[in-house]
C-alpha cells in the first residue's frame, strides 16, 4: 500500500507537481494517466526515492521513503521510463547484479531468477548481451529487474512506449499476469491502454490530479464524448449539412484533406457505433465513396477539458 | 485560497531542501577543515615520532653512539649545520641521498641542539662572511658543501667526505664506486671535535711520492687528532705541538734534513707512525736514511718481500697476500687474531747495544714464510731467499726513558687510501691501527667517539644474471610479451562479447 | 557495496578498458624494470616510486566511466531506488578501481621475484614504498571518482581527473611560482615583509604536495603521517563524491 500525501516538487521556480495525494491499495492495478509533461515521471521518481519531494510524504507499506528509505525501497520494484540497463552485460550477469544490489540471498537467487525469467519470457536471450537485444526484450529485462527481490509493489513508467503492437500486447499480458501477486502502478499517456489493465485511474494534468476514478465510472463519464473521423469524396457543404442531420450527431467539422478532392469530416456523436452505421447508410444513399470511417478516442487533453470544465467533476 | 497554499509550499520547500543543502555543504566544509587541521597537527606534533627508518642499513638514523654524544652535550649547546645549497626536491640518486635524511634525524633526536639550515650563498652572500669573517676556509668555493658551526668555529664537509669509494676503481675509470657511507661518522666526529676541541696533533710528512692519506686523516680526526702536513723541504722542522709524526707509504727515502730533524725529535721523546710496503715504485730505494733513523730505535726495514708459504695463511692462494698473526701482547687491540697484509716488507729487529729501545713484534707471519730480494726489473735476486722463518710485519719500538716510541708497519694495509677505500672505515685493520695510535699517544686523554660507518644500499644483481642476453629477455618479456598479451586479450574479449 | 564493487571490477574485464590499462601499466613498469636490470642493479623501491608518475595517465582511464556512464545511461537510478546505501555505492566503485590497481601490481611482484632469483635485494625499506604506492593509488582513485561524479561525459571526467592529478603532481612547482608571485604583488603594493609572506605561501602550498610528502619512502623512511595524509584526502574526496550524488535529494535543478 502506498499513501501519497500532498506531494509537491519544484524545479527552481517551476512546479512540476503541485500537491498530489492518492492511495494505492493492496492488490490493485492503478493507472496513472496524464499527457506528456504532466508530472507522471516526477511523481513516480519521488515515490521510488529517486527524487525527493519539495514537500509532502510518501509512505510505502507504512515506511516513509525519506525516513526509512531502505525498508521502503525493498517493497518497490521500479521500471523507469528508460530501463536502467547495462548494455555491456548479459541478461544473466545483469540480473545477478540486481540480486546483489537488492540483497537477495544466494540460496534463493536461482529459484527466483528462474521464475522471473520464465514469467517475462527471456530465457532464450538469457546469455545474450543486453545491448544487442530488441526494444521489446529490453523492456522485459527491465521488468525482470523490477521483479527481483519479490517486491510487493511494482511501479511501471510507460512500459509500452516505443514498442510495436505485438510487443505491446505481450507486455500487457505480462502485466495482467503480474497483477495477481503485486500491487501495480502503471503510467501511460494512452487512455485505452490503462482501460484494459487498470482497476482504478488517477489522471493528472499540469502537476495536479484531474480525476481519481474506477475504470467503469470513467468510461461512463466519458461516453458521449466520442468522435468519428470520416474521409470520402463528394461535395463539402452538402455533406456537412446532411451529416448534421444524422441521429446522434452533435457537430461536424470539415476540411479538405488533399487535392484529390478528398474530404475529412470530424463528427462528434453520443454513440459511435450506431452513428457510424447511420453515416455509412447516408454515404451509400448519396453515392459518395467512403475512404475511411473510424471512431476516434478522445485525446487526454479533451478528457481533461471535459472533466475540468465541470461536466464530470472530481470524484474521490 | 490558492495563494495561501502557494506560499505555504514555498515555506515547506525552503525548510526541507535548505536544510539538506546546508547540512550537505556544512558537512563538506567541516570535514575539509578537520582533515587539514588533523593532518597539520599530526605532521607537526607526531610527524617525526611517527617516521621510521626501514632502510636496510639504517642509513637515515643516527646510531646509539651519536645519540649518547648528543645527550652528553649541555642543553644549551647550539650546533648549526649550514648547507650551501637549496634543499633539493629529490635527493635520491644524488650525493645527498644519505646525508640530508640523516641530518634530519640529528635535528629530530637532538632536542634542539643541532639545527640544519639551507642557505644558498648565491642568494644570501652575507652567510659567507658571517660564518668565516677571516675567509680562512675559502667558503665561496664550496658551493656543494655543508658547514658545521659551533661557537664561531666551523668545519667544512663536502658530500664526498661522507663516502668511502674505491680508489683503484677511480684511478682506472675516473668514476666513483661508493663502498661505504661515512656520513654519520664524519658529522658526529666533526661535531665532537668542534665541541670538545682536539686532544692531539699529528703531522703527516708529505713530498715523498707517497700515495695519499685522505682516509688516514679521517681516522685520526675521528680520534680527535688535528692533522697537519709537513712537506719535505730545506727548512723542514718538527713543530712544537707535534704529538706524532706519520710517514705513510713513502716511495722515496727521506732527505738528510728530515733525517736530522727527526733524529732530534725522537731523542726528545718523539713518536712515529711509519708504514712502508714493497712495491715496484720503491723497490729501487733502500731507504738508507730512514733506516739510519730507525736503527737508532733498533729497527730496520728490509728491502725483502715477504712470501707466505703456509697455504692456510694465504689469501686467494697468493703468497704475497696473506693473513698475519697478531702477537699475544697485542691481542687486546683486535677482536680477531689474524689481520690482512699485502706486499709486506719484513721489519727486522737489530741489536744496537747503545740504544735503550725495546722491540715488540706486533704482527708476524707464520713460521713457514720466506723473503727474497727483488731487483728493479721485478725479478728475484739470486741467492736472496731466506726460508722457513717467522718474519715481523709490524713492530713496536719503545724507549721507556725518553718516552719515544714508534709503530712500524711493513704493509700499507693499515693506512693507505687504496686499502681503506675498498674495505671501509670499519675494517679490522683500521680498528687495529686505531688501537696502536691510541697506545702511541696514551699519555693524552682522548675524547674520541667510536662511530661505525654504514654500508651503502646495494641493489646489484648477480653478474652472472646481468648479461645482455638476460636483459634482452627481460625487455622482451616485460615490455613486449606481457603488454601485447593483454592487448590481445582485450581484442578477444571485446570481439567475443560484442556478438553475444 | 559488494554489488557495485563486483559489477565494476568485472566490467573492467568484460570490456577492453581493464586489459588496456593493465597492458599500459605492464609496459611502463616493464620499461623501468628493464632499464634498471640492464644497468645491473634493481631497486624495487625506486621502481615503485617512479611508477607514481603514471597515475596521471592510468587513473583517469579506469575511473572516468565509473559514475559518469551511469548518469548518461540512466543506470544511476539504481543507486537511489534500490535498498543500497549511497556511500556504499561510492566505496564499492572506488574499491573496484583500487582492486584493478592491485591486479596491475602483479607485474611488480613478478619483477620482485625475478630480482630475487637474480640475486638482487628486496628489503624492508622497499615494502614501505609499496605501501605508499597503494595509499597513493587510493587517493588518486578517489579524485578520479570525484571527477567522474561531476559530469555525465566520460571524456570530460577523464580530463578533469587528469588535470587534478597533474596539479597535485606539480604542487611544489606551483607553490614556488605562487610564492614568487605573491612576493612581487606585495612588493608592488609596497607592503612590508613581502618575502616571509611569500615563503609562507610557498610552504603552505607545498605542504599539500603528496609527492613531496612521500618521496623519502624511496630511501626507506616510513612516515605514518604521510600515509594518513593520503588516506584522509582519499576519504575526503570519496565524501565529496557521495555528497554530489546525494545532491539529487535537495537540488532544485
Amino acid at each position: 500500500m502506498i499513501e501519497i500525501n500532498n506531494l509537491v516538487k519544484r524545479y527552481g521556480d517551476k512546479k512540476a507537481v503541485k500537491g498530489i495525494s492518492f492511495t494505492v491499495n493492496d492488490g490493485e492495478v492503478l493507472g496513472f494517466l496524464g499527457p506528456n509533461g504532466a508530472g507522471k515521471t516526477t511523481t513516480m521518481n519521488i515515490i521510488t526515492g529517486y527524487l525527493s519531494s519539495t514537500s509532502g510524504t510518501v509512505k510505502v507499506n507504512g515506511h516513509d521513503i525519506l525516513e526509512e528509505p531502505e525498508l521502503a525501497k525493498k517493497e518497490i520494484g521500479y521500471l523507469p521510463e528508460n530501463p536502467p540497463l547495462y548494455n555491456d552485460m548479459t541478461v544473466k550477469e545483469y540480473l545477478n547484479f540486481i540480486c546483489d544490489l537488492k540483497g537477495v540471498e544466494k540460496a534463493r537467487r536461482k529459484n527466483m531468477l528462474d521464475n522471473i525469467v520464465s514469467m517475462v519470457k527471456i530465457s532464450d536471450v538469457y546469455d545474450r548481451l543486453i545491448g544487442n537485444l530488441s526494444k521489446g526484450y529490453k523492456q522485459r529485462v527491465g521488468i525482470a529487474q523490477a521483479l527481483v527481490g519479490n517486491p510487493s509493489i511494482l511501479i511501471l513508467d510507460e512500459p509500452t512506449v516505443g514498442l510495436d503492437p505485438n510487443q505491446i500486447i505481450e507486455i500487457r499480458r505480462l502485466i495482467k499476469a503480474l497483477s495477481k501477486n503485486h500491487s501495480i502502478v502503471i503510467s501511460s499517456h494512452i487512455l485505452s491502454e490503462i482501460q484494459e489493465i487498470a482497476d482504478r485511474v488517477v489522471i493528472i494534468n499540469r502537476g495536479k490530479i484531474a480525476a481519481v476514478d474506477t475504470i467503469s465510472d470513467l468510461s461512463k463519464r466519458l461516453s458521449g464524448q466520442s468522435k468519428i473521423l470520416l474521409t470520402f469524396r463528394g461535395p463539402v457543404t452538402d455533406a456537412v449539412t446532411k451529416i448534421r442531420t444524422v441521429k446522434g450527431v452533435s457537430s461536424a467539422v470539415s476540411r479538405v484533406a488533399n487535392k484529390f478532392s478528398q474530404i475529412e469530416i470530424t463528427i462528434s456523436a453520443n454513440d459511435t457505433s450506431e452513428t457510424r452505421i447511420a453515416i455509412f447508410n447516408l454515404m451509400v444513399r448519396e453515392g459518395w465513396p467512403i475512404l475511411e470511417l473510424r471512431s476516434l478516442d478522445p485525446s487526454l487533453e479533451e478528457i481533461f477539458l471535459n472533466i475540468t470544465s465541470g461536466k464530470g467533476g472530481v470524484k474521490s | 485560497m490558492d495563494k495561501t497554499i502557494n506560499s505555504e509550499n514555498i515555506k515547506h520547500q525552503d525548510i526541507r531542501s535548505h536544510k539538506l543543502k546546508q547540512y550537505s555543504i556544512g558537512s563538506v566544509i567541516l570535514l575539509v577543515c578537520i582533515v587539514i587541521v588533523v593532518n597539520f597537527l599530526l605532521d607537526r606534533i607526531f610527524g617525526k615520532a611517527l617516521t621510521f627508518d626501514f632502510s636496510d642499513y639504517n642509513q637515515n638514523s643516527i646510531s646509539k653512539e651519536t645519540e649518547d654524544y648528543l645527550d652528553s652535550l649541555p642543553a644549551d649547546t647550539r650546533i648549526r649545520i649550514i648547507a650551501f645549497f637549496d634543499r633539493p626536491d629529490n635527493v635520491s640518486g644524488t650525493p645527498y641521498q644519505y646525508i640530508l635524511p640523516l641530518l634530519d634525524d640529528y635535528v629530530r633526536k637532538s632536542d634542539g641542539k643541532v639545527s640544519v639550515e639551507y642557505i644558498n650563498p648565491l642568494t644570501h652572500p652575507t652567510i659567507i662572511s658571517e660564518l668565516d669573517p677571516a675567509n680562512a676556509h675559502d667558503l665561496s668555493s664550496h658551493t656543494d658543501s655543508l658547514v658545521v658551526e659551533y661557537n664561531g668555529k666551523i668545519k667544512v664537509i663536502s658530500p664526498i667526505d661522507c663516502y668511502s669509494f674505491n680508489v683503484d676503481y677511480y684511478y682506472q675509470t675516473g668514476d666513483y664506486l661508493v663502498t661505504g657511507n661515512n656520513t654519520e661518522y664524519v658529522f658526529t666526529n666533526t661535531m665532537n671535535t668542534l665541541t670538545q676541541g682536539y686532544s692531539c696533533k699529528a703531522y703527516i710528512v708529505t713530498g715523498l711520492k707517497e700515495d695519499g692519506s685522505v682516509y688516514l686523516k679521517q681516522i685520526l680526526e675521528s680520534m680527535s687528532f688535528d692533522c697537519g702536513e709537513i712537506p719535505v723541504s730545506d727548512n723542514f722542522a718538527v713543530p712544537e705541538d707535534c704529538d706524532v709524526i706519520v710517514l705513510n707509504g713513502p716511495n722515496n727515502d727521506i732527505p738528510e734534513k728530515v733525517y736530522v730533524a727527526l733524529s732530534d725529535y725522537i731523542k726528545k721523546g718523539g713518536k712515529l707512525l711509519v708504514s712502508i710496503n714493497f712495491s715496484m715504485k720503491n723497490v729501487a730505494d733502500g731507504f738508507e736514511r730512514l733506516n739510519k733513523l730507525l736503527n737508532q730505535m733498533n729497527v730496520n726495514i728490509d728491502s725483502a718481500l715477504i712470501s707466505e708459504n703456509n697455504p692456510g695463511y694465504q689469501l686467494n692462494g697468493y703468497s704475497q697476500d696473506s693473513a698475519v698473526i697478531v702477537t699475544d701482547s697485542f691481542k687486546d687491540y683486535s677482536n680477531i687474531s689474524l689481520l690482512h697484509s699485502t706486499n709486506a716488507r719484513s721489519i727486522r729487529a737489530i741489536s744496537n747495544p747503545e740504544s735503550a729501545y725495546k722491540i715488540y713484534p706486533v704482527l708476524v707471519t707464520s713460521p713457514n714464510a720466506s723473503t727474497y730480494n727483488i731487483d728493479k726489473t721485478g725479478n728475484a735476486i739470486e741467492n736472496s731467499l731466506v726460508d722457513n722463518k717467522q718474519f715481523n710485519v709490524a713492530v713496536l719500538t719503545e724507549n721507556e726513558e725518553t718516552g719515544s716510541a714508534a709503530y712500524i708497519f711493513g704493509t700499507l694495509n693499515f693506512t693507505s687510501d687504496e686499502y681503506i677505500s675498498s674495505y671501509g672505515l670499519n675494517d679490522s685493520n683500521v680498528d687495529f691501527l686505531k688501537s696502536c695510535v691510541r697506545d702511541l699517544t696514551s699519555s693524552k686523554q682522548l675524547n674520541a667517539l667510536n662511530i661505525a660507518t654504514k654500508n651503502v644500499d646495494d641493489f646489484s644483481i648477480r653478474t652472472s644474471h646481468a648479461t645482455s642476453s638476460s636483459s634482452t629477455a627481460v625487455l622482451v618479456a616485460f615490455m613486449i610479451v606481457i603488454p601485447v598479451a593483454f592487448v590481445a586479450l582485450a581484442v578477444i574479449v571485446y570481439s567475443k562479447r560484442k556478438n553475444l | 557495496m559488494t554489488a557495485f564493487f563486483k559489477r565494476e571490477f568485472l566490467s573492467y574485464f568484460r570490456s577492453p578498458v581493464g586489459y588496456v590499462a593493465i597492458a599500459l601499466f605492464s609496459f611502463l613498469s616493464g620499461f623501468i624494470f628493464y632499464s634498471q636490470f640492464a644497468s645491473g642493479s634493481v631497486d624495487i623501491a625506486s621502481e615503485v616510486i617512479s611508477l607514481r608518475s603514471f597515475f596521471v595517465i592510468i587513473v583517469p582511464i579506469i575511473t572516468m566511466g565509473l559514475l559518469s556512464e551511469d548518469k548518461k545511461r540512466g543506470t544511476d537510478i539504481l543507486y537511489y531506488t534500490t535498498p543500497v546505501n549511497l556511500f556504499n555505492v561510492v566505496i564499492g566503485k572506488a574499491l573496484a578501481a583500487f582492486a584493478l590497481y592491485a591486479v596491475m601490481f602483479v607485474n611488480v611482484i613478478i619483477h620482485i621475484i625475478v630480482t630475487l632469483i637474480c640475486g638482487g635485494k628486496f628489503g624492508v625499506g622497499s615494502v614501505g614504498a609499496v605501501i605508499v604506492f597503494f595509499f597513493m593509488a587510493f587517493m588518486f582513485i578517489s579524485i578520479g571518482l570525484f571527477a567522474s561524479a561531476i559530469t555525465d561525459n566520460q571524456i570530460i571526467s577523464a580530463i578533469v581527473a587528469f588535470i587534478f592529478i597533474l596539479i597535485s603532481q606539480l604542487l611544489s612547482t606551483i607553490a614556488q611560482y605562487a610564492g614568487t608571485a605573491v612576493v612581487s604583488i606585495l612588493g608592488i603594493m609596497k607592503i612590508k615583509n613581502a618575502e616571509p609572506i611569500g615563503r609562507a605561501f610557498n610552504t603552505t602550498i607545498s605542504w599539500l604536495d603528496p609527492f613531496e610528502k612521500t618521496k623519502d619512502f624511496r630511501l626507506g623512511l616510513f612516515s605514518v603521517s604521510a600515509l594518513f595524509f593520503l588516506f584522509s584526502i582519499g576519504l575526503l574526496f570519496l565524501y565529496f563524491t557521495f555528497r554530489i550524488l546525494e545532491k539529487k535529494r535537495w537540488s532544485q535543478a
